[in-house]
């Protein structure tokens, strides 16, 4: 018997596609447009994303994202961001629900509002990020961008080793 | 049980997620775009709740059917059983695809919580032997931060048993030589179907006598019955080739298919009135079942038939085999007749004066496997050829004396066997 794609899993893999889209385009109407070969490229990961969830070519795509973002910008905060912020984390979510199975399975529907909630709860940090960016705007300079960096890379690195350590334990 | 040293492994979505997220927050600190934080903070946040929830514990699955036999078309459940699953959210299980297998859900794919786990149903649709719940499970924990395995786990072999319908059919034994049973036998004994008045011997029961034919005649008369005795069956079953394609149980049958449900379905027929039935397979594994009764040698005969494979028998011609058909036995031949040896086998046990049937279980219309390479004109030619000669070789069956009937379900033998059974009762000349 030949097993044909799930229709929620091609609803999900479209959806991954437009979240990237998003991210990308989502500063149009403030006027940061990007171009068609820039689009292209990033409708060209979107598309080998929603085939290949766990390849690098979402994050990739995300990636060029990002780099649109820091060369159209210097240091103003858009309310575009956000949209793409919400861009961004559709397609992650996409992608997350894209391998928990084959795709024939179709997606089940408690695991789709989980990650909708979840994805919703996680973009939240975007609006809280976006409204220090905007009152410390005139206040911030780089130096303030480095010690804010070092600080949340130690944090970062001491919670990786928290979390890394019981697994060695437990591997023993 | 789970096999192999196997680890719970980052995600490509946390692998991501925190990819992403450190490039957007190095680009932000190298070019001094705070823009950039605002995109990939959500990011990071999801990769670090995938990271805060690392698992600790192995997990174990072990994955179990409901039934350990079944009958082509039922059904059973594949369910899991898992230990140590405390880290783990999701679980998926993806049973492997096997031909006449079906699956549901669709594919054999679940996704279920770990708190809800939801069984497979299988259902074999052909006979044979079958490899069931042989899967792949894989855990995922919460923010799918780590998945575990996929880890394969073993499925089980079963044989899985033709589908038999049980109509009691009506037919009796032409020749029954037996002790207690159902079938009327040419002599006279304690039966209960009439069979003629004769004049009283010392020795019959009073209750026999008919007075009224005794106060006319003058003497004392009593009514003789049949005896009734069991009888021996024995099934000769050509699995020499399959012809024909087979698309499981209440589908397209091919010639074996056929062959092998009309073997069931006899079995279970004489076997349920009481008779013996022995079975011998032509193929390269030689099944064989000695004369036997009861419901456990049905299961028996059953289990052989389902490990036929089909092929030409080995180290043995079948002009050398001893198909030991007792005296007084109906001998069942189910074979398309495509083998002149058969054939000339079945007429020897003609020959020895037993009742021989012979069912056709070619469908109407079946082609054999060509090889892809094999010229479909010649093949057809050659086919056509055949079939030519296997219609001449079934009239030689039937001139002599061999009915040759198509198998149309289990009361397929009834018309026949009656009309050998008055045969037998005929006056013969002896020389």
């Amino acid at each position: 018997m030949r097993l044909t794609v799930a229709p929620s899993v091609w609803a999900v893999r479209v959806v991954g596609i437009l979240g990237l889209l998003l991210g990308l385009l989502g500063g149009v109407p403030e006027g940061y447009t990007p171009s068609v070969a820039v689009v292209a490229v990033v409708l060209l990961g979107g598309v080998l994303a929603a085939f290949r969830p766990d390849d690098l070519a979402a994050s990739l795509a995300m990636g060029v994202v990002v780099v649109f973002w820091a060369v159209q910008l210097d240091t103003q905060v858009p309310v575009g961001c956000l949209v793409a912020a919400a861009g961004l984390v559709t397609a992650h979510v996409a992608g997350t629900l894209l391998t928990y199975g084959p795709p024939f399975m179709a997606i089940p529907g408690d695991l789709l509002v989980l990650w909708v909630v979840r994805g919703f709860l996680v973009w939240l940090a975007a609006p809280v990020i976006w409204l220090v960016a905007r009152v410390y705007a005139d206040h911030a300079t780089p130096t303030s961008f480095w010690l804010a960096g070092l600080a949340t890379a130690l944090a970062g690195a001491v919670l990786a080793a928290l979390v890394v350590r019981p697994t060695a334990e437990s591997d023993r | 049980m789970s096999e192999g040293p196997s680890r719970w492994h980052t995600t490509g979505s946390l692998a991501r997620a925190l990819a992403v997220g450190g490039f957007g927050v190095g680009v932000a600190l190298t070019v001094g775009r705070p823009a950039v934080v605002v995109l990939v903070g959500p990011l990071l946040v999801a990769g670090s709740l995938g990271l805060l929830r690392k698992p600790t514990r192995e997990p174990r699955a072990l994955a179990h059917l409901s039934h350990v036999q079944l009958y082509e078309g039922q059904g059973t459940r594949s369910r899991l059983e898992t230990e140590g699953t405390d880290d783990a959210e999701f679980i998926t299980r993806v049973m492997g695809q096997q031909p006449y297998l079906a699956l549901h859900p669709l594919g054999g794919a679940v996704l279920s919580r770990t708190d809800d786990l939801q069984p497979i149903e299988i259902s074999p649709r052909r006979w044979g032997g079958r490899l069931v719940g042989t899967e792949k499970v894989a855990m995922t924990s919460a923010w799918a931060g780590y998945r575990w395995g996929p880890v394969p786990l073993p499925g089980r072999e079963m044989f899985v048993l033709p589908t038999v319908t049980r109509i009691r059919s009506g037919g009796e034994a032409p020749q029954p030589i037996g002790l207690i049973g159902a079938h009327r036998s040419r002599r006279e004994g304690g039966g209960t179907e009439f069979s003629s008045i004769r004049a009283f011997h010392s020795g019959d029961r009073l209750k026999r006598i008919n007075w009224r034919v005794s106060l006319r005649q003058g003497t004392l008369h009593v009514e003789s019955t049949r005896a009734e005795e069991d009888t021996a069956v024995l099934l000769i079953v050509d699995a020499m080739a399959d012809y024909g394609v087979s698309e499981g149980v209440d589908a397209a049958e091919s010639s074996l298919d056929v062959t092998v449900r009309a073997a069931a379905a006899i079995a279970d027929q004489y076997l349920g009135g009481g008779d013996r039935v022995s079975l011998r397979v032509l193929s390269p594994g030689g099944e064989y079942a000695g004369y036997g009764t009861g419901t456990r040698h049905l299961r028996r005969i059953l289990t052989l038939l389902a490990r036929i494979r089909p092929g030409v028998p080995r180290d043995v011609s079948i002009e050398q085999i001893d198909f030991r058909a007792t005296a007084g036995a109906v001998v069942v031949v189910i074979s398309p007749m495509l083998s002149e040896a058969l054939a000339i086998a079945t007429v020897r046990l003609v020959r020895r004066g037993l009742p021989v049937i012979v069912v056709d279980p070619l469908p109407p219309g079946s082609t054999p496997n060509v090889h892809p390479d094999s010229a479909i004109q010649v093949a057809g030619l050659a086919w056509r050829m055949r079939l030519l000669d296997r219609s001449h070789l079934l009239a030689q069956l039937s001139a002599a004396g061999c009915p040759v009937v198509p198998w149309n379900g289990p009361r397929t033998l009834e018309e026949v066997l009656r009309r050998l059974a008055r045969r037998s009762q005929l006056p013969r000349v002896v020389g």
